[in-house]
């Protein structure tokens, strides 16, 4: 987590987009499908098929992402970000699978699609940014050659002139100094930060109009995450892509994203405005996230508050509210063991959400915090 | 790169070292008189004797290795004990022999193991990865005079498809014109592919018994391997790009996947090149191995003694060549290496 309160990270939170798709009841996004979305996805749904378990990694995600807007997806590590991002890309491997569902880019549902269509899709409409420098570049090949693929594999056409005069364009739209000379260079010499540049890099060589970023600055320093993070927000505006962001710093998403979804066990329980959720979560879960970012004016209160308990075993789940047995409203009411919450719409003071909580509207009209 | 050259060759100089040690000390401990067992029973003591201190039996040990060491790097390898010949000429009248077989063994077994693990690991069959671990685990535990045997049993003796024991080529059979003393590529030169297809069919059986616990061996460490490559976080960004499965897996898994691969080939082919006493033996393969066996059961110690040493040094010259070869591979050997040297 970074060290600044999220109040402070609050005050310069993006106001200069319009309200987030997120925040759309699912009917409603159904109908408009061809309509403004860069992305929608239906009811998706991935499970890891282990011989003697079913770990439902994701279950039965839905959410709408405009072109342009920067999703935050967030939660604790095993609540299923990393699957939905491979899900969404067609990358789920075995013994995984999706299961169900649909993801419309651009209009066009690619679940099901061939290994042919997809990888054409791949990489020119849709990118993927992974967490680890140390291991996303093949160690083998220079970090020239793995630019010239991501460009070429688009662009057969190109020569190898104009495809190293493009790689080194590339390099130095990402701020690598001496661009043309560390084409050659293998992926070790590289600084993780430099490693992390080149994977963005690669990401946005052929403009595509969503990226997914799977906790792209986790493994930086501070200083390295601010200055890759300020690099993602400059191409991305540039590029005019739509951005996915999957991280566990929730100062991460209030500087970077519009809009928000907190997962927990493969659902997204909340989702809204940035402001919705900086100002007064409606989820049990997400206001329990959010206390566990350090602020130092509390600092000398003690130790930050953890969340009790784990999450649930996804092989495993219990009947009712995932939740329940860790929440603060829920822990003890029958309701919230035996009855499965459905996804709600509901308006708080700074804006709209879709919350799966039995207390959802009393919460938001509250305004939680 | 001259930095990983000098250590690696360091290294080297130090198995041979340990190995010449082991051939020497052999040689000491052996109960008897080297100089009696050349001469025979009926020698006399006064002949015995001189030809003990001819052999510079009579020095101090240090000189003796010395003495042994010098020479076995110059060549001279001493004399049989048995029929007075050159060392160094029974041993290379054997040697292509042992050669034609090592490399056929290395090519099928490599071949095999490759083929084998990119079915399991690509194509990711849970059927075929069963049927290739027993395989594997069958291959690891039998001894290779065993599975000798069994596939004379069944390929020679029952099915009749594949000749028997008899060397590199049928009695009737000439050799084709010498050039590079393998049978297979100077049938080729000559230009007779008849000859060319008997000395492959009389390489297939001792080939799969001297190639069948390294193949399990190998078959083993490259399925752990692909597998492990092919799960690395740039595959999954390579797929990100736009590469399909196929495309991703051999540019990029299969080169990082040879890395560990051409070490283990280089150990396997060490290990053939060393011989198999026992395969020759069964299949009465006139090359080293087959040498040795004789010489041990006449207690002819200096073949056994040269062979010891010799196998040492094809096997850490052919892992040097391995290692250099690597350095020129992997960017991470080969740039590391000009920031030490
Ligand atoms: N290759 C896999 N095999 C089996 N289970 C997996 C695999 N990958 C992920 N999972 C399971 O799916 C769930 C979600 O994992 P993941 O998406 O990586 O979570 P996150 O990215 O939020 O940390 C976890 O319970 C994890 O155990
Ligand atoms: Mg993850």
């Amino acid at each position: 987590m970074g060290a600044l309160s999220v109040l402070e990270r609050m005050r310069g939170l993006r106001e200069d987009r319009g309200a987030p798709a997120g925040v759309r009841a699912p009917q409603a996004a159904t109908d408009d499908a061809d309509g403004p979305f860069a992305l929608s996805v239906r009811n998706l749904r991935t499970v890891y098929e282990l011989g003697h378990a079913t770990v439902q990694a994701v279950r039965e995600v839905s959410f709408d992402l405009r072109p342009t807007e920067r999703l935050g997806v967030v939660g604790e590590s095993g609540s299923g970000k990393s699957a939905l991002a491979l899900s969404i890309l067609g990358l789920i491997e075995p013994p995984g699978r999706v299961g169900g569902g649909e993801v419309l880019l651009n209009g066009r549902n690619i679940v099901g699609l061939s290994e042919r269509q997809l990888s054409s899709i791949r990489g020119r409409e849709i990118a993927l940014i992974l967490q680890d420098p140390m291991s996303a570049l093949d160690p083998v090949k220079t970090i020239g050659a793995q630019l010239h693929e991501a460009i070429a594999v688009h662009n057969p056409q190109l020569r190898r002139s104009a495809l190293r005069r493009r790689a080194a364009e590339l390099l130095r739209e990402v701020d690598i100094p001496q661009a043309e000379r560390r084409l050659d260079d293998y992926p070790h010499q590289y600084s993780g930060g430099m490693r992390q540049r080149v994977a963005i890099a690669m990401a946005i060589a052929n403009n595509p109009s969503v990226l997914i970023a799977d906790e792209p600055t986790t493994a930086l320093d501070v200083t390295t995450q601010a200055q890759v993070l300020g690099l993602l927000d400059r191409l991305v505006d540039e590029h005019r892509a739509a951005v996915i962001l999957i991280t566990h710093n929730l100062g991460i998403v209030s500087e970077f994203c519009d809009s928000v979804s907190v997962m927990y066990a493969g659902r997204l329980v909340e989702s809204s405005s940035c402001e919705h959720i900086f100002l007064g979560a409606t989820h049990p879960y997400s206001e329990a996230l959010l206390r566990c970012v350090p602020n130092p004016e509390r600092l000398a209160e003690g130790p930050l508050p953890a969340i009790p308990g784990f999450p649930p075993d996804l092989s495993a789940l219990p009947g009712g509210c995932t939740f329940a047995p860790r929440c603060s409203v829920g822990r003890e009411l029958a309701v919230c063991h035996e009855q499965t919450p459905v996804p709600e719409l509901v308006e708080g003071p700074s804006g709209s959400a879709i919350v799966e909580c039995h207390f959802a509207r009393e919460r938001a009209a509250r305004g939680s915090r | 790169m001259t930095g990983v050259i000098a250590r690696r060759l360091l290294g080297s100089l130090g198995a041979i070292f340990g190995a010449s040690i082991i051939a020497f000390v052999i040689m000491r401990v052996l109960p008897g008189n080297p100089a009696r067992l050349i001469l025979g029973p009926l020698a006399p003591p006064s002949t015995v004797h001189s030809l003990y201190r001819q052999l510079g039996l009579d020095r101090p040990i240090y000189v003796q290795y010395w003495r042994y060491i010098t020479q076995f790097f110059q060549g001279q390898w001493g004399y049989s004990y048995s029929d007075g010949a050159p060392v160094r000429t029974l041993i290379g009248e054997r040697l292509p022999a042992t050669i034609e077989l090592a490399l056929f063994a290395f090519l099928i077994t490599m071949l095999a193991s490759i083929v084998l693990a990119l079915l399991v690991t690509y194509r990711r069959r849970p059927i075929a990865d069963r049927i290739v671990r027993a395989i594997a685990y069958i291959g690891f535990g039998t001894p290779p005079f065993f599975v000798s045997l069994i596939l004379l049993i069944v390929f020679f003796s029952t099915l009749k498809i594949l000749p028997g024991p008899e060397g590199r080529l049928g009695a009737q059979v000439t050799p084709p014109a010498t050039v590079t003393h393998l049978y297979t590529i100077d049938a080729l030169i000559a230009g007779e592919p008849g000859k060319f297809l008997e000395a492959v069919e009389h390489l297939v059986l001792p080939g799969v018994a001297l190639g069948m616990a390294n193949f399990a061996f190998l078959v083993r460490l490259l399925r752990a391997n692909l597998l492990e490559v092919s799960r690395e976080p740039f595959i999954t960004v390579v797929r990100g790009k736009g590469l399909r499965r196929w495309t991703a897996f051999r540019r990029h898994a299969l080169p990082n996947a040879s890395l560990p691969t051409l070490t283990a080939g280089g150990l396997v082919l060490g290990e053939f090149l060393a011989g198999s006493v026992l395969v020759e033996k069964v299949f009465n393969w006139p090359g080293v191995g087959s040498l040795v066996y004789e010489a041990i059961l006449k207690q002819d110690f200096s073949i056994v003694q040269t062979f010891i040493l010799l196998s040492a040094v094809m096997f850490v010259l052919v892992n040097l060549g391995v290692d250099l070869l690597y350095a020129v591979i992997d960017p991470r050997v080969r740039v590391r290496s000009v920031v030490t040297a």
